[in-house]
């Protein structure tokens, strides 16, 4: 994919075929900075945080509500909307629309799915996919409008685990299922892509937001009554939110002509993905530990759990299947890992006390804040990442 | 006396001042060259992919170095560097390289080539002369081959001279592995082949820019199959193997597909063009 993206006049929630996302500003100096981080960490262990304005211990967490008022869950419905647009009048029988974990193809398919009265279809169960045949299949041949939330939930990595989604991926892509949307984890698409070959489809993503358009976006669902709240950066003192949180519409302001650097880093950091820098407004907003002071402070944006360059390779092929998978419970990642159980289960339970990854829903996941360090860690090793 | 003012003439004036500072460039010389080797040993061996052969190919090329620079400091302060001087020095160490250590200077003078030419890095995985493993050292004299069964076996690099160097990843991170299967001549090749093929696209250790082949080749005894992939890692080959193996095995058991009962003399030959293969 391209370096960098356009401009701060795109739509918040513009959605583009896969050819067009381009990563923000900066992407490559942020790597490299982690690079240079996790390099430093390594040769003279745990580096002191850099220069801060305002000290960490002078603040402290926010409540759980007052928390959920500044930083509510993302709305996906706009981005739903951006979809149904892009697929309005498409003559393909499949299209994709594929999103890094944590960044919500999951939701944004549900929803354009409920807009459009289209049918959601359910995942096989799991002891369908070890069996590896392909009845699973049969219960949505009579789907003519259907879609797919989640096709990470549609295969396992192994020689029976991926009969099943080929045949169906076969069927749907020749047409014979009639229209569907298939929403997909953008690591599973990239390995399915290898596996079976799903070329041909048209394929869809969130376009990557720039600092500016984060500054918005979170100015705007932290406003009450039009008014933002204000928010310094510890790094530098200066505000980090835009300053107008008040516009009706849905585009990022352009006549604030100062560049948000710290945004712009957390952007650049998450390769432009709203999904993980809303975790991470989310974990690091502080308030002062003095009631007299009413303004709210982004800890170091950027300081997550790190992996060390020296991150052994059983832990390595855990963290690439959880990826693939979007998620894996323990037995299942037994299933996936070419050693024994108690094995993959202590490289799991290592994982976990680092904060690497946690549990949801049963399955274990990257944690938002470690997925940049992780992709970049594979990256580096040659194993096969996704697109975005 | 006038061989001897002759002698004189070639050689400078040793003082104590020029022994100490003979003894100052060797000093530093060996302390630079351990400490380049071992520091760019280090580093490589905590890195991955293709940054990791790039600084194992600066190690001998960074002793080279030091060592040509040493000599152009050296070699001025003991010999007056005049032609005639330089004909006479060559000349009798020439003589002496010929009759009593011509195998050891060759293979000084092959690990110079080897250092420039990177037949072998430390990183790769090499077969000389049937020793495979993945080369640990490259040193003046010898290169120290590190085989699968954890022996350390020097090689001399006279070899380069007069035999063939099988490098499997040239300095790269790209090894190709190969999986053997003898199937009973009696099964479906179409389903099989497909099967075998499945079971590296779902291996954990494959790595993806790189073709899955698989080749099915008729014997009297039955089918020899071979899945030829590439793991992530050249490290990762022995491990790679065996899981393409014992989840091929697993999938062709399930599916009855029976192993061909080799007749000893045909065991053998599979044995050896297994090993060839690597």
């Amino acid at each position: 994919m391209g370096e960098s993206s356009s401009s701060a006049d795109t739509p918040l929630w513009a959605v583009v075929e896969l050819d067009h996302f381009r990563t923000p500003e900066q992407t490559q100096a942020s790597q490299w900075r982690r690079s240079l981080r996790s390099a430093s960490t390594w040769l003279v262990g745990k580096n002191s945080a850099e220069q801060q304005v305002k000290e960490e211990n002078e603040l402290r967490a926010l409540p759980e509500v007052k928390l959920a008022h500044i930083v509510p869950p993302i709305d996906w419905a706009p981005a739903a909307k951006a979809l149904a647009q892009q697929l309005n009048g498409l003559e393909a029988p499949v299209a994709f629309f594929i999103t890094p974990p944590h960044c919500g193809h999951v939701s944004v398919v549900r929803q354009w799915a409920e807009l459009q009265h289209f049918t959601c279809l359910p995942p096989p169960t799991l002891s369908e996919l070890t069996e590896g045949g392909a009845q699973w299949v049969e219960r949505f041949a009579n789907q003519r409008e259907w879609a797919v939330t989640a096709l990470e939930r549609y295969f396992l990595r192994h020689t029976q685990g991926i009969q099943g989604v080929r045949e169906f991926l076969e069927r749907a892509l020749s047409g014979r299922l009639g229209q569907g949307v298939i929403g997909c984890n953008s690591w599973t698409y990239a390995y399915l892509q290898e596996v079976i070959g799903i070329e041909g489809a048209p394929v869809f993503t969130l376009q990557s937001m720039e600092g500016e358009q984060l500054s918005h976006y979170f100015a705007k669902i932290a406003a009450y009554e039009g008014q933002s709240p204000l928010v310094y950066s510890t790094r530098t003192g200066k505000p980090v939110l835009a300053e107008s949180a008040t516009q009706s519409n849905d585009k990022a302001p352009n006549n604030d002509k100062t560049p948000n650097k710290e945004l712009q880093r957390l952007a650049a950091h998450c390769r432009g993905h709203i999904g993980l820098a809303w975790h991470y407004w989310r974990e690091r907003l502080r308030e002062p530990t003095s009631d007299d002071e009413e303004a709210l402070w982004l800890v170091d944006a950027l300081a997550e759990a790190e992996l060390s360059t020296d991150t052994g390779d059983i832990a390595t092929l855990v963290l690439h299947a959880l990826l693939i998978h979007g998620g894996l419970d323990d037995h299942s990642l037994g299933q996936v890992l070419p050693f024994s159980h108690h094995e993959a289960l202590n490289a799991r339970l290592a994982l976990q006390r680092k904060g690497i990854v946690s549990s949801n829903d049963g399955r274990w996941q990257i944690t938002p804040l470690s997925y940049a360090s992780v992709r970049q860690l594979l990256e580096s090793r040659n194993y096969l990442v996704d697109p975005l | 006396m006038d061989e001897q003012q002759k002698y004189a003439r070639l050689f400078n004036d040793i003082d104590s001042q020029t022994l100490i500072t003979l003894g100052m460039v060797l000093l530093s010389t060996i302390v630079l060259i351990i400490v380049s080797q071992r520091g760019l040993n280090w580093l490589a061996t905590r890195l991955h992919g293709q940054v990791r052969f790039r600084i194992f190919a600066l190690v001998p090329l960074t002793r080279l170095l030091i060592l040509i620079t040493a000599l152009a400091i050296i070699v001025p302060i003991v010999i007056e560097p005049s032609l005639r001087n330089m004909v006479t020095l060559l000349g009798a160490l020439g003589l002496a390289i010929g009759f009593a250590m011509k195998d050891y200077v060759s293979s000084l003078i092959a690990g110079v080539v080897s250092a420039i030419e990177l037949p072998y890095r430390p990183g790769d995985w090499v077969n000389i002369e049937g020793t495979y493993g993945e080369v640990k050292h490259v040193g003046l004299r010898t290169v120290d081959i590190q085989t699968p069964d954890d022996d350390l076996v020097a090689v001399p690099h006279l070899k380069l001279w007069d035999h063939a160097v099988y490098n499997a990843n040239n300095g790269g991170t790209s090894l190709q592995c190969v999986a053997s299967f003898y199937l009973h001549p009696e099964h479906e090749a179409g389903w099989v082949r497909k099967a075998l093929r499945d079971v590296a696209l779902t291996s954990a250790y494959l790595k993806f820019d790189k073709p899955v082949i698989v080749v099915a080749e008729e014997k009297p005894w039955g089918t020899h199959y071979r899945i030829r992939a590439y793991p992530v890692d050249p490290r990762q080959q022995f491990l790679f193997i065996t899981d393409l193996t014992v989840r091929g095995k697993t999938v062709l058991n399930a599916a009855g597909v029976q192993s061909a009962m080799l007749p000893p003399d045909a065991a053998l030959d599979a044995r050896n063009a297994a090993e060839s293969s690597y």
